[in-house]
This record gives structure tokens, C-alpha cells and sequence, in this order.
């Protein structure tokens, strides 16, 4: 025998272990981050709208869940329960889009706060007018759930006609599973055409992975072919390992079909007295509550460790994408520098210039001419960089996550970046080169434009700059010269490892806007043995 | 017995002769009856075509000579045997649907056990079932008539049956489908002697699946094999249909589990052949019923095994209506045996139509419409929607379920054949009760006469495979390499070899070389003391005779990167990145390529040309100078007094030398700054050119004609879907 003794570590393990469900997030598109989103929700919702609350308050009135397919007859099922017409039934599917929740008018209380179902907005019209118009989600996007009382029900039960679970509208049939996971007794139904079918037996399956306290009926059976019906249904019933599941047979009546009026008691009185039992049987009772809490706690052992695999990948698809931009940056950054060593810097403009100096040209257009191609072989290093980045995510699925593909750096407005921060390193170089300048006796002292643009030659045109380092040293001095190039080549270096840092970062900012951490893989886990060492 | 063949046929007639002899112990009855009927229809249609036919003479001596031969080989069946190949060999040519209506007309007057003469046959009560695809309801006893073996010839090859056409574009590769189309049929007809003449397409559809086998194997090289699997599957289907009768629609009934899709199979065959039951799911397994013969190439198609082949009741009057359908009882497709959606999935893509069966209590489930009906909504006008079970609803539920799956069926994007328009047809019926079975036959007898469910299905089919390939063949933006992207491609690469600096430097070198020489021999002189003052850097001729990478390696990059990028703006990947990889592969050598195209077209070193005008100017300079020499020494003299004083003359002349010398310098320089400039820009053009040139070569030819391959496929995939071709 399960009992339900809570203490309050538990409750307090088990809303750490919530908060950590909550800030777990997936927001790669991974193959399996869909799954583990859905996983998230599933359990968050479940965390909040049954266990914490179950738990808290064992003596809140038991929740029956009403599930199945469309058209299996859930709402009429409900509404002979209760005894009258609560839920709105009809032959167009799907018939039921918002929820009704029907209790005993002492037990209102319980579901009129926010203690359960805390998503949803609690609604009192009644329900001949507001059929029309809560069709929908309201405005805000959030589901209504409407909250019926009838005094035909014994107090300490309440009944919840869900939307189908195999429902047209994406949303109902998220939010079916929501209201499902919310129940202490999860009434299956299904009828004599449907038992086959694929989608209630996943929902089966999950019962009893979950352990929760299941029932299943048997709805809309022709009388001529109950018995058949219903061995097939019990065979396929054992077979699944659900043989010990009650279960509960309504035939097909001619008064009740189709959105007719109520099936008349003696069709659901089996199942009522059912119900009524486990709710006023304190046995009955405590067992049922504690074995489905049970088995949601027994099911984060599995569900917890599912969840923190997810995050750990999410985070391995981070670090492969980081690694590849960092890869590429790295491989176009030693480029840059060979090609700086070895002169290409000199080339094309300018090095028609610099053949030119001084004769045919000035020292501002070499120095001009200099800059730009500086900036030509930076510009040309950052997308070359960029484009290695996108041929490898190209592979990486993870790289399809819209943050990171809508990439609003346009190359014109890499190129203005460069442009300023070469402009920057010549006007910085034109000043040490006035610095150098200043030093020497006013008769012999060059100009410093020219000073600083055969230390601009010489230290970007590699070899074939011989002539231009030599000119220098006439013009400063040996030793002035030297110096002046020690400062300008730091200034250089400082600068290209600026530029690049700049457009690597900026590369990846959407990338660590996700935020995806390593942490919440641990945390999880952490979570859960806390959880698990309280019980 | 005549016909018009061709010589080239005889061999597979020859061919042939064996595999009907050994089939005819099993049809010796059937046969007996067509075959009188056959022999005038032919000499009918030959006789009165003759005028039209290609070498009717030569056919019929062929023809003889092949029955003659025969004849001597068989014996006793010497004249059936003759008789039955004699009709193959037509299948190719231009008579053909004479030869289809003349069989059709036999074996419905076998049917009926009249052996009256065609003319009975062809007023009889099945006219409806032997309409051609394509004619118009209204014509009925037109064609009928028409199959008067060809009383007009031109109806023929004007109607959509026009197998003339096909005739003539027998090519290499439809001569061997044809020579295929006869072995499978004889091969695998199981001896069946129905006139199952392949199914023929009409034109717009022959030349969008031509386009499709064309882009498919334009595309091999550039999209992986999974991106044009469908399209591949789409052809084969497309052949392999093709290739199987056309007198025969395949329709499946399809459903979820319970519906009652057998129930609905068992009411249309009129006998209990497949099992109902209220075990669900109650079919496991597909079972085909052939209202008429011929049809098992096409149900061996589908993988049903003989054993689960059956015959409807006999009864002439569904016969009539439901002639030439194959109805296919599917298995569920929602129930938990995975094996069963499966097998559905499979059958689905083979036939020519499908029922959905859907009850009062599933028509709204999700699996349905997502996981089928959405994904086929292109194929509405091939699909039938049934409402099955009405007799459950009470009164006007019925029509409300009924509009309320419209509704759902207009969100899954599916045309409703409403009002005349081509789309789904809706009905409510009961299986169980008999209600609406008889529309329900009335509309499916219509759509299997009119055969034209198989070609619309493909087409169908087709515009599927094609709105799939679409992301890799359209983006619906401009694409090719705008003007622009190409000057300014060729202006990076100048920048790249440095013609505009190259060109300053010229100009600037003939304007310094015209101010030395044309200047004052003071001024002169007092730059070669400035010179000699001056630390000798970078004037000094001590460079390097050629440069080795002059040309600006990241420049090209750049510039190759560009153009490749807005070529590609536009293109779907794969192409993007073939014209990427293009791009990448030119430019491979293109720096120096450009280098050594800088050095020859660059300046020759040394000093630029001097003009004739030079000397001239050195001349007048000259004589400036002599002027206040002259002028000097003439004062000198009067000073000294050696010469009489006369201060005026050797004044002026010292004044003019010396107003004159800088005045001839500065007009120099001004009548030297227009040949300065155009020698700059010759040299800069004649750089920009070439490395232009180069470019274009190397770079922008192979881009382009990547762009080019690029728009025929784009146009290519254009005629798949339609757009291009000729109006349906």
C-alpha cells in the first residue's frame, strides 16, 4: 500500500527542481530540441498544475480527467455523470474547445483560485451564451477553463471534460494533454470504431508509464456487438500490460447519440459508483492520490536525466558553433599576419605609388595608398573568415536557429569598421612620426609626412621595402628609425588584433544571446538527486 | 484480315505468336466471339482509312505473308493464332483507336453473348462505357459512331487520343519503352486477351514529364540524389503507369480503421469479398476487385496476390457502369499496426484514384487530414470524400457533418468539385442501408469512363514533385550578374594591379620630363644642386627590374569574393554555390595571371617618348638665354667701354631673355599638360584592360555560363510546372 506523507523538504526539493525545469531552455534547433521543449512544458505543466499542489493539499477534491478522441463521446459521458447538461455536445468535431470543469458548489473553492491549472482563465458565464464566444483562446492567447457547479455531484470530485486529444487545432490538443497530466484519475474514453486507433494508445501507454490511477471506457458500443467489443478491447488491453486497468462498457443508445440529451443513469451508473467510491472510500481515496503522485515522482527519475541530455547537447551544438568561429578567426588571423610579414600590403595602388615616391608622388598619397590596401587585406581577412564560419555551420544544424541566421552585418558596414580603424592607425602613426620629428635640430628635420610614410613602407612592405627603411634611417637617424618602427609595428599589431577581436565577437554575440550554458544540465540532475534522497 | 503495321513489327509479332498460342487453351471461347468481330471492324476501318493510312498496301502484304507464315506452323489454330497478334503490331501505329474501339466493341458484344455485327454493338446500351477520354458527354453517339473506323480521320488526331502523335514521336527512347510495353504486357498479362492498350498521356503532360526526366538530369550534378528522389519516383511511376492499360482506373478505398471502407467495397462489388467485422482493424491487408478483365499488370503494380483478387457479382448492369475500374480495399490507416499504414502509404502512390471513407465520429481527426489529406491537396480532382454511416446521424445532422467537413476539407487546401469545377467530390452515403451507394456508383462510373483519373494523377503527381524541388530551383528574385557588379568587379582588379597610380605616376613623370626640358637652364641647374643636396632615396634607378607579386593578392580576393557573392544573390543554394565554386576556380590563378600581365602592359622602364615639339622649346630657351647673354655682355661692353653707350637695345634684349625664359617654361608646361594626361591615361587604360580582360576570362565567362545553366534549368523547371507550356 502507497501512502502519501509529505514532508517539507520534499515540497521544497521539488519547486527547486521546478525552477530549474523552468529556466531550462533549448534554443538550438536541435533534432531533438522540438522533444525536449515539449518534454519542459509537459512537465512543468504537470509540476504545477498537479503535483505541488496534490501535495500540498492532499485533502483538495479529487480531479477526473475526461479524455479521448474527438467524437468518442466525452462530453455527453460527462454530462450523464453530473446528471445534467453541463458540457456542450454536438455531432460537428471537434465539439469541445474549452474546458469545463464541474464540481460540487462546496468544493468551488478549490478551483476558483490559481491553485490548480494556473494557466488557464477561469470563466463563470454560463454556458448557453458563452458557447460562441470562448470557441477560442482568449485575446491574450491564454485558454479559458470554464468552471460549472452541479450539487448532483458528491462532494470531494470534480470532473473535467477535456478538449480531444486528437484534435484538429494544434492548441487543444496541447492543451488535452496538459489537462490530462493535471488529473488524480485519468478516464480514458474510446469507442467501438476507435479502439484501434494509434493516437489514445500512445496516451495509454503514458498512463502507465506515469503509473497514474487509469480508467478506461468503452463508449458508444451497439448492443448487438458488446461482448465482442469488449474482449477484443480487454485482449488488446492485457496485451499492452494494461489488463488490470477497470474498465467500463457504455452501449450506443438511440436517445443519446449525437449530441442528443443525457445516456440515462443505469448506462454510467458502473462508472459513477466507481468514481463516488474512490472519492468517499478514505482507503480508496489515499490510495488513488498517492499512486498517481507516485508515479509522477517515480517518472522524473526518467524524465529529469531526459531533459539534462538535451541541455548538454544544446550546449555541445554551442561549443562546436563557437569552436568553428573561433577556428576560422584563428586561421585568418595567422594569414593576415604571413601576408603582412611578406609585403602584400605593398602591392597594386600602392606599390606603384611607392615606386613613384618622391618624385611623382607625395607622401600623403603613399600614405593614402598604404592605408587602403591595409584595409583592403583586413576586409578581405574578416569575410574570408566569415565565410569558413558559414561553410561550417552549413553542416551544423544547430545553426539554423533564427537568431543566428539573420545576420544584419552587411559587408559594407564591415568595411566602414575597417575603414575607421585603419584611418585611426595612420593618424596615430602620423603622430609619432611628428613625435620623432620634433626631436631632431630644426635645420636638418624632414617632413614628417614622409617620415611617416616610409615608416608606414617599411614596416607593411616586407622585403621589397629595403630602399624605404634605409631612406628612413638617412632622414632620423639609425637610431631614431629603429624605435620609430618598434612603435609602429606595436601599434600595427595592436590594431589588427583589435579589428579582428571586434568582428569575431560580433560574430558571435547572437550566438552567447542564446545563452546557452553548460549549467542547467548539471543543475537538473542535481535537482533531481535532491529530490530523490528526500522521498 | 488486314491491317497497317509496319515491317519492323513483324519480328515481335513473330515473337509474340508463341506466348498467345500457349495461352489460348484458357481463352479459346472469349476469343472465338472477338475475333469475327475483329475481322470486321479492321477490314472496316482499313477500308475506309485507307486513304489516310501510311502504306496500307505494304501492311496488308506484310500482314499475309505473316498469317501465311503462321498459318504453316500452327495447324488447326492457325487462324486465331494469326488473328491475335495481328492486332498487336497496330498498337504503334496511327490506327490504333480504331483498332481500341473496333476490340472494345467486340468484347462488349461478347459480353453480351450477341455476336451481332458492330453495328448493333455500337448502339448498344454500354455506349457510355466506351467513350474516349476527352470527348464530350454530348458526343456520345459522335464517337460511337466515330468508331466507324474513322469515317472522319482528322476527329482522330485532333481528339485527345491523339495517338498519331505518339506515333510519330516514336524516338530511341519511347521505341525502347515501346518494345518494353510489349513484353510486359504479353509477359505479364497472364494471357489476358483484353485490348489493354497502354495508357497515353495527352500533350502538355508528355512534355512536362520530358521537361522533369530533362531537369533531373541536368540537376544530377548539382543536388544530391535525395532532393530529386521524389521527382525520380514521380517518372518511373509516371512510365511504369504508363505502360498498363488505360482502360482500367485504379481506385482505393481509404479510410481510418472502422469507417467501414470494406462495407463500402462490399455494397459497390455487390458481394460479400472483403470481411467486415467490428475487430478493429479488421483489413490487414490490400485486396483488389477488376470489374473487367486485362487488369492484372496493373494490380500485380500494387503487389495484391492473386489470392486476394476478386470478381464482382455478375450483374450486367453494374458491369456496364463500373467498366474497366479496379477497386482496392486498403487497411487502416490509423489503427496501432503500424504495418498497415505501411502498406497504405505504398498502395496510395500507385493508383490512379482514392475514396476516403470517413464516419460521422473521425472525419475531424487530425491524422487523417494532417498526414493525408493536406499533403494531397493537389490531388483533389483524383479524390473522392464519403461521408460514411449516415444512418447513424439523425435527420439534419447529416447535412451539417456534411458541410462541416467541406469546411475542413477547404482548410486542408483541397478543391471541392462543386458547381462544375474540377476538385474533390463529397457525398454522404450508407454502406450498411444502401443510401447513396447508387450516386456514389453513378459518379465513379462516369469518372472511370471518362479514364483520364491516371494522366491527371501523374499530373497531379508532377505538380507535387515540383512545388517540393522548388526551394532549390526558384527564390522568385532577379538573378544573373547585373551590369554594374561587372565594371565594378573590373575596377577592383585595376585597383588591384594599381592602374590608377600607375597612371598618375606616367602623367606626372611627362610633365616632370617636359619641365626639365623645357625649362630654364638656371632653374635647371639649381635643381641638380637641390638634387645632390637631397638624400638619394627612392629616386635612385636601384630598384628591382620586376616586381614579383605586384599584383594585390587580397584585392583579388576581395573582388572575386564580391562578384561571385551578387552573381549567386538570388540563385537557390546548390547553384549559388556552383557558381561560388566556379568563381573560386577561375580565380585560382588570376593573381598571377595579373602580374604578368602588369609587367607587359605595364610602361616601358626609362623615360617616356619626347615629343617634336621638345627641341623647339629647347631651342627658344636657347635662345632666351642667348638673349641675355648677348644683352649682358652688350652692357658689359658700354660698362668697359668697348662699345659705344646705347642703353636701350641691350636692355630690351636682356628684359625679353629674361621675361622670356620662364614665359616659353610656362607655356611649355601649359601645351604639356594635355599630352601629359592622355599619356597617363593610356597607360592607365591599357593596364585596366588587360586586367579586365583577364578577369572576364578567367572569372566572369565561367560565372556566366554557370548563370546559364542555371536559367535553363530554371526554364526547364518552368515547363514542369507548367508555367511555360502550352495552355491546358
Amino acid at each position: 500500500m502507497v501512502t502519501l506523507d509529505v514532508r517539507p523538504q520534499l515540497l521544497d526539493a521539488l519547486s527547486a527542481l521546478r525552477d530549474r525545469v523552468a529556466a531550462a531552455r533549448f534554443p538550438l534547433p536541435l533534432a531533438g530540441a522540438p522533444r525536449a521543449r515539449a518534454n519542459r512544458d509537459e512537465l512543468l505543466a504537470q509540476l504545477d498544475d498537479y503535483l505541488v499542489p496534490r501535495l500540498k493539499q492532499p485533502d483538495a477534491p479529487m480531479l477526473v480527467v475526461v479524455g479521448g478522441s474527438t467524437g468518442a463521446g466525452k462530453s455527453t459521458l460527462v454530462n450523464s455523470l453530473v446528471g445534467q447538461r453541463v458540457s456542450e455536445a454536438g455531432v460537428l468535431r471537434p465539439t469541445t474547445r474549452t474546458p469545463v470543469l464541474v464540481c460540487h458548489p462546496e468544493d468551488h473553492h478549490w478551483f476558483s483560485g490559481m491553485r490548480v491549472l494556473p494557466r488557464l482563465t477561469r470563466v463563470w458565464a454560463p454556458h448557453q451564451e458563452s458557447a460562441d464566444d470562448l470557441l477560442l483562446p482568449g485575446e491574450d492567447g491564454r485558454h479559458v477553463l470554464r468552471i460549472e457547479t452541479a450539487d448532483t455531484l458528491p462532494p470531494g470530485l470534480a470532473l473535467l471534460d477535456a478538449p480531444d486529444i486528437d484534435s484538429l487545432v494544434a492548441d487543444n490538443r496541447v492543451l488535452a494533454a496538459e489537462l490530462i497530466c493535471a488529473a488524480d484519475i485519468w478516464v480514458m474514453v474510446t469507442t467501438a470504431a476507435r479502439y484501434a486507433d494509434a493516437v489514445p494508445w500512445h496516451l495509454l501507454r503514458t498512463a502507465k508509464e506515469y503509473d497514474a490511477m487509469l480508467v478506461t471506457v468503452l463508449d458508444r458500443v451497439p448492443h448487438q456487438v458488446v461482448s465482442e467489443v469488449s474482449r477484443q478491447y480487454g485482449a488488446l488491453l492485457t496485451k499492452a500490460g494494461l489488463g488490470d486497468v477497470p474498465r467500463f462498457t457504455v452501449p450506443e443508445l438511440p436517445e443519446s447519440a449525437w449530441g442528443g440529451g443525457l445516456l440515462p443513469a443505469t448506462a454510467v451508473a458502473p462508472l459513477r459508483n466507481w468514481l463516488v467510491h474512490h472519492v468517499q472510500d478514505p482507503g480508496s481515496r489515499r490510495h488513488a492520490l498517492a499512486r498517481t503522485a507516485q508515479g509522477v515522482l517515480d517518472s522524473l527519475k526518467a524524465r529529469m536525466p531526459e531533459l539534462a541530455g538535451a541541455a548538454a547537447s544544446q550546449h555541445a551544438a554551442a561549443l562546436r558553433l563557437t569552436s568553428a568561429v573561433d577556428t576560422a578567426y584563428d586561421t585568418e588571423y595567422t594569414r593576415v599576419r604571413g601576408r603582412l610579414q611578406s609585403g602584400a600590403v605593398l602591392a597594386g595602388d600602392a606599390l606603384k605609388r611607392w615606386r613613384a615616391f618622391p618624385l611623382d608622388c607625395t607622401a600623403g598619397e603613399l600614405l593614402d595608398a598604404l592605408t587602403e590596401s591595409l584595409g583592403a587585406l583586413l576586409l578581405c581577412a574578416v569575410t574570408a573568415a566569415d565565410e569558413r564560419v558559414d561553410d561550417a555551420w552549413r553542416r551544423e544544424p544547430a545553426a539554423d536557429a533564427p537568431e543566428l541566421t539573420d545576420r544584419d552585418a552587411s559587408p559594407e558596414s564591415t568595411e566602414h569598421r575597417i575603414g575607421l580603424a585603419v584611418r585611426r592607425w595612420r593618424r596615430e602613426l602620423e603622430e609619432y612620426a611628428e613625435d620623432e620629428v620634433r626631436g631632431l635640430e630644426r635645420g636638418v628635420a624632414p617632413d614628417p609626412e614622409s617620415v611617416a610614410a616610409l615608416v608606414a613602407t617599411a614596416l607593411l612592405g616586407g622585403r621589397r621595402a629595403r630602399s624605404a627603411g634605409e631612406g628612413l634611417a638617412e632622414r632620423i637617424g639609425a637610431h631614431g628609425a629603429l624605435r620609430l618602427r618598434d612603435r609602429a609595428g606595436r601599434l600595427l599589431t595592436e590594431h589588427l588584433d583589435r579589428v579582428l577581436q571586434t568582428e569575431r565577437e560580433r560574430r558571435l554575440a547572437p550566438l552567447d544571446g542564446l545563452e546557452v550554458h553548460p549549467e542547467p544540465q548539471a543543475e537538473l540532475i542535481a535537482a533531481l538527486s535532491v529530490l530523490q534522497k528526500e522521498r | 484480315m488486314t491491317a497497317v503495321t509496319d515491317q519492323d513489327h513483324t519480328d515481335n509479332d513473330h515473337m509474340n505468336n508463341d506466348h498467345m498460342n500457349n495461352d489460348h487453351a484458357d481463352h479459346d471461347q472469349t476469343d472465338s466471339g472477338r475475333i469475327d468481330n475483329d475481322r470486321k471492324n479492321s477490314k472496316d476501318s482499313t477500308d475506309s482509312s485507307s486513304g489516310t493510312g501510311e502504306n496500307p498496301e505494304a501492311g496488308e502484304q506484310e500482314q499475309t505473308r505473316a498469317q501465311d507464315r503462321v498459318g504453316a506452323e500452327d495447324g488447326g489454330t492457325a487462324e486465331k493464332s494469326a488473328k491475335v497478334p495481328a492486332r498487336l503490331p497496330v498498337r504503334n501505329s496511327a490506327k490504333e483507336p480504331r483498332e481500341q474501339e473496333a476490340a472494345v466493341h467486340a468484347r462488349v458484344s461478347d459480353a453480351d453473348g450477341v455476336t451481332a455485327p458492330r453495328t448493333a454493338a455500337g448502339t448498344g446500351p454500354h455506349a457510355p462505357s466506351r467513350r474516349e477520354p476527352g470527348s464530350e458527354p454530348g458526343t456520345e453517339p459522335g464517337a460511337d459512331t466515330g468508331a466507324d473506323a474513322g469515317a472522319e480521320p482528322g476527329t482522330d488526331s485532333d481528339g485527345a487520343w491523339d495517338d498519331g502523335l505518339i506515333a510519330r514521336r516514336v524516338s530511341e527512347a519511347s521505341a525502347a519503352e515501346q518494345a518494353a510495353v510489349m513484353e510486359t504486357r504479353i509477359g505479364g498479362g497472364g494471357g489476358s486477351t483484353l485490348p489493354s492498350t497502354p495508357l497515353t498521356y495527352d500533350a502538355p503532360l508528355r512534355s512536362r514529364l520530358d521537361a522533369l526526366r530533362e531537369l533531373v538530369g541536368l540537376s544530377r550534378a548539382r543536388l544530391d540524389s535525395r532532393t530529386l528522389a521524389e521527382a525520380g519516383r514521380v517518372l518511373d511511376e509516371a512510365a511504369a503507369r504508363r505502360r498498363l492499360s488505360g482502360q482500367h482506373t485504379v481506385v482505393a478505398i481509404a479510410g481510418a480503421t472502422g469507417s467501414g471502407k470494406s462495407q463500402l467495397f462490399n455494397a459497390l462489388a455487390g458481394v460479400n469479398i472483403s470481411e467486415t467485422g467490428v475487430r478493429r482493424p479488421t483489413t490487414s491487408a490490400p485486396i483488389a476487385c477488376s470489374w473487367s478483365d486485362g487488369a492484372s499488370t496493373l494490380i500485380d503494380r500494387l503487389g495484391i496476390p492473386g489470392r486476394l483478387r476478386r470478381r464482382p457479382v455478375q450483374s450486367q448492369d453494374a458491369e456496364a457502369q463500373l467498366r474497366g475500374l479496379v477497386l482496392i480495399d486498403l487497411p487502416d490507416h490509423d489503427s496501432a499496426a503500424v504495418q498497415h499504414r505501411e502498406q497504405v502509404d505504398r498502395v496510395l502512390a500507385l493508383v490512379d484514384a482514392v475514396i476516403w471513407v470517413v464516419d460521422p465520429e473521425k472525419y475531424a481527426d487530425a491524422i487523417l487530414h494532417e498526414r493525408y489529406l493536406r499533403p494531397m491537396a493537389g490531388h483533389a480532382e483524383i479524390m473522392f470524400i464519403v461521408l460514411n454511416q449516415v444512418d447513424r446521424l439523425p435527420g439534419e445532422a447529416a447535412e451539417l457533418v456534411l458541410d462541416d467537413l467541406r469546411r475542413l476539407l477547404d482548410e486542408d487546401g483541397v478543391a471541392l468539385g462543386e458547381y462544375g469545377e474540377p476538385g474533390a467530390t463529397v457525398l454522404a452515403l450508407s454502406a450498411l442501408t444502401g443510401d447513396g451507394i447508387g450516386e456514389l456508383r453513378e459518379v465513379l462510373g462516369q469518372f472511370v469512363t471518362e479514364r483520364g483519373a491516371a494522366a491527371r494523377r501523374i499530373a497531379a503527381d508532377v505538380d507535387a514533385a515540383a512545388w517540393r524541388l522548388r526551394p532549390v530551383y526558384a527564390t522568385g528574385r532577379r538573378t544573373g550578374l547585373s551590369e554594374e557588379a561587372r565594371d565594378e568587379f573590373a575596377d577592383c582588379l585595376a585597383d588591384a594591379v594599381g592602374a590608377t597610380a600607375a597612371g598618375e605616376a606616367a602623367e606626372r613623370a611627362w610633365l616632370r620630363n617636359a619641365g626639365r626640358a623645357c625649362g630654364t637652364p638656371w632653374l635647371r641647374l639649381w635643381r641638380w644642386q637641390q638634387d645632390r643636396r637631397d638624400p638619394p632615396t627612392g629616386r635612385l634607378p636601384l630598384r628591382a627590374p620586376a616586381d614579383e607579386e605586384a599584383t594585390a593578392r587580397q584585392r583579388v580576393e576581395q573582388a572575386v569574393r564580391t562578384v561571385s557573392e551578387r552573381a549567386s544573390a538570388g540563385l537557390p543554394m546548390p547553384w549559388a554555390q556552383a557558381v561560388r565554386e566556379a568563381a573560386v576556380r577561375g580565380a585560382g590563378g588570376l593573381p598571377e595571371a595579373l602580374d604578368q600581365l602588369a609587367a607587359r602592359a605595364g610602361l616601358p622602364p626609362g623615360r617616356p617618348p619626347r615629343p617634336g615639339w621638345w627641341p623647339v622649346a629647347v631651342l627658344a630657351q636657347a635662345c632666351m638665354t642667348l638673349l641675355q647673354v648677348v644683352g649682358g655682355l652688350w652692357l658689359l661692353g658700354q660698362i668697359v667701354g668697348v662699345l659705344a653707350p646705347n642703353l636701350g637695345v641691350p636692355v630690351l634684349l636682356m628684359v625679353t631673355g629674361i621675361i622670356g625664359g620662364p614665359l616659353v617654361e610656362w607655356s611649355c608646361r601649359l601645351a604639356a599638360r594635355g599630352p601629359a594626361r592622355r599619356y597617363g591615361q593610356d597607360a592607365e587604360r591599357r593596364l585596366r584592360e588587360a586586367a579586365a580582360g583577364c578577369g572576364r576570362a578567367r572569372v566572369l565567362d565561367p560565372v556566366a555560363a554557370e548563370l546559364l545553366r542555371y536559367r535553363e534549368v530554371r526554364e526547364q523547371y518552368g515547363r514542369v510546372t507548367g508555367v511555360g507550356a502550352a495552355a491546358r
